[in-house]
């Protein structure tokens, strides 16, 4: 390595005080204008931005950052919950459209519009009487929230980890 | 805001980053704080030196502190917390000159601070804004490994892992973001 990419090398160090010169890399610095240039436009680097530095509110980004975190950790469990909420309604929706097909005996639904080809069996909800299955139903009525819409099934099937990846790839 | 009124925060203002991220992991809202206090100044002046405007910086800050904390689990500890940080502003900032700016600030029209000697200070201040616009004419990566080095004395092994290229593309990078500083600036 020659002098001058050691010195290169040490730069950023000393420039950031973690290190002193030597007497030899001072004599190579007074002698060498590349490296003297260099050490020049590493030290005045190191000044780019000093102001920021020193008018940064610190306090004031810690309270932003923490309260941002805070909020989207809570924003996160309701839209886990409709998610999923939203998935079970479509399930139970599909079982109860489907029920007056089905050929194994099982307290019968009220008579819904069938659609065709749609078979999706869901044993849970066989043994329910209908004023029971009418309570499912009713919760199904309330409102969707959050902004969610019907165009993300699928996505109450994922676990934590995995819906925060889908989450973090629509951010970019 | 006072440091007590962060939970944990009495046990978080010491430790290495990664027993504070550890801690963040854990529930530690205060090793969050606390990450926050040691970095944030540095990733302003990052921000700052690779282009940001002055008025956009804090906002970039918070932006970049935000996404990394959702994210810190991916923090492998292959590069330095600070230098991890540092890349995740890159990326930011790229995003951000990429949307229509809402305002034009020329580097003359902002505040320089006073200092005790006009005429040095006024040399100094000449110099770093040659620099920093020097930098701005730089491609992203030279000016990103540049910074990386100059300014928060990474190691080439950590930028290259972080902006994925060799410690020895990384440190030919370098070179090449000196030679042309030098000629910008001179």
């Amino acid at each position: 390595m020659s002098d001058c990419t050691w010195l290169s090398d040490r730069m950023p160090a000393v420039a950031l005080g973690r290190a002193e010169w030597t007497l030899d890399e001072t004599r190579h610095l007074n002698e060498c204008r590349s490296c003297r240039e260099e050490w020049d436009l590493v030290r005045v680097t190191n000044r780019v931005g000093e102001e920021i530095v020193l008018a940064h509110d610190t306090a004031r980004t810690t309270e932003a950052v923490l309260r941002r975190l805070e909020g989207s950790g809570e924003r996160l469990r309701p839209r886990l919950w409709t998610l999923a909420g939203l998935a079970a309604a479509a399930a139970i929706l599909a079982a109860v459209w489907t029920g007056g097909r089905d050929p194994r005996p099982a307290p019968a639904p009220q008579a819904g519009p069938v659609v065709a080809g749609l078979q999706i069996r869901l044993p849970e909800l066989e043994n329910l009487q209908p004023a029971e299955l009418d309570s499912v139903l009713q919760t199904m009525d309330e409102p969707v929230v959050d902004g969610s819409t019907v165009d993300d099934p699928g996505l109450g099937d994922l676990d934590s980890d995995e819906l925060q990846q889908v989450l973090d790839s629509w951010e970019g | 805001m006072s440091a007590s009124i962060i939970p944990g925060s009495a046990r978080a203002d010491s430790g290495t980053d990664p027993a504070l991220v550890a801690a963040y992991c854990s529930g530690n809202q205060g090793a969050a704080a606390e990450l926050v206090r040691r970095h944030a100044p540095a990733l302003a002046r990052f921000l700052y030196s690779s282009g940001a405007d002055h008025e956009d910086v804090e906002d970039l800050v918070q932006e970049t502190l935000f996404r990394a904390f959702r994210k810190v689990k991916s923090w492998t500890g292959a590069a330095s917390f600070r230098s991890w940080l540092l890349a995740i502003g890159g990326n930011l900032l790229r995003d951000h000159f990429r949307k229509p700016r809402r305002q034009i600030v020329s580097i003359e029209d902002r505040d320089i601070a006073d200092r005790a000697d006009p005429d040095a200070d006024l040399a100094a201040a000449e110099a770093e804004k040659q620099v920093r616009q020097g930098l701005a004419r730089l491609p992203r990566l030279q000016r990103e490994v540049f910074l990386l080095r100059a300014q928060a004395g990474s190691e080439y092994a950590e930028i290259a892992a972080l902006l994925g290229t060799t410690p020895g593309a990384a440190r030919v990078h370098y070179h090449h973001a000196v030679k042309r500083l030098k000629e910008l600036v001179q």
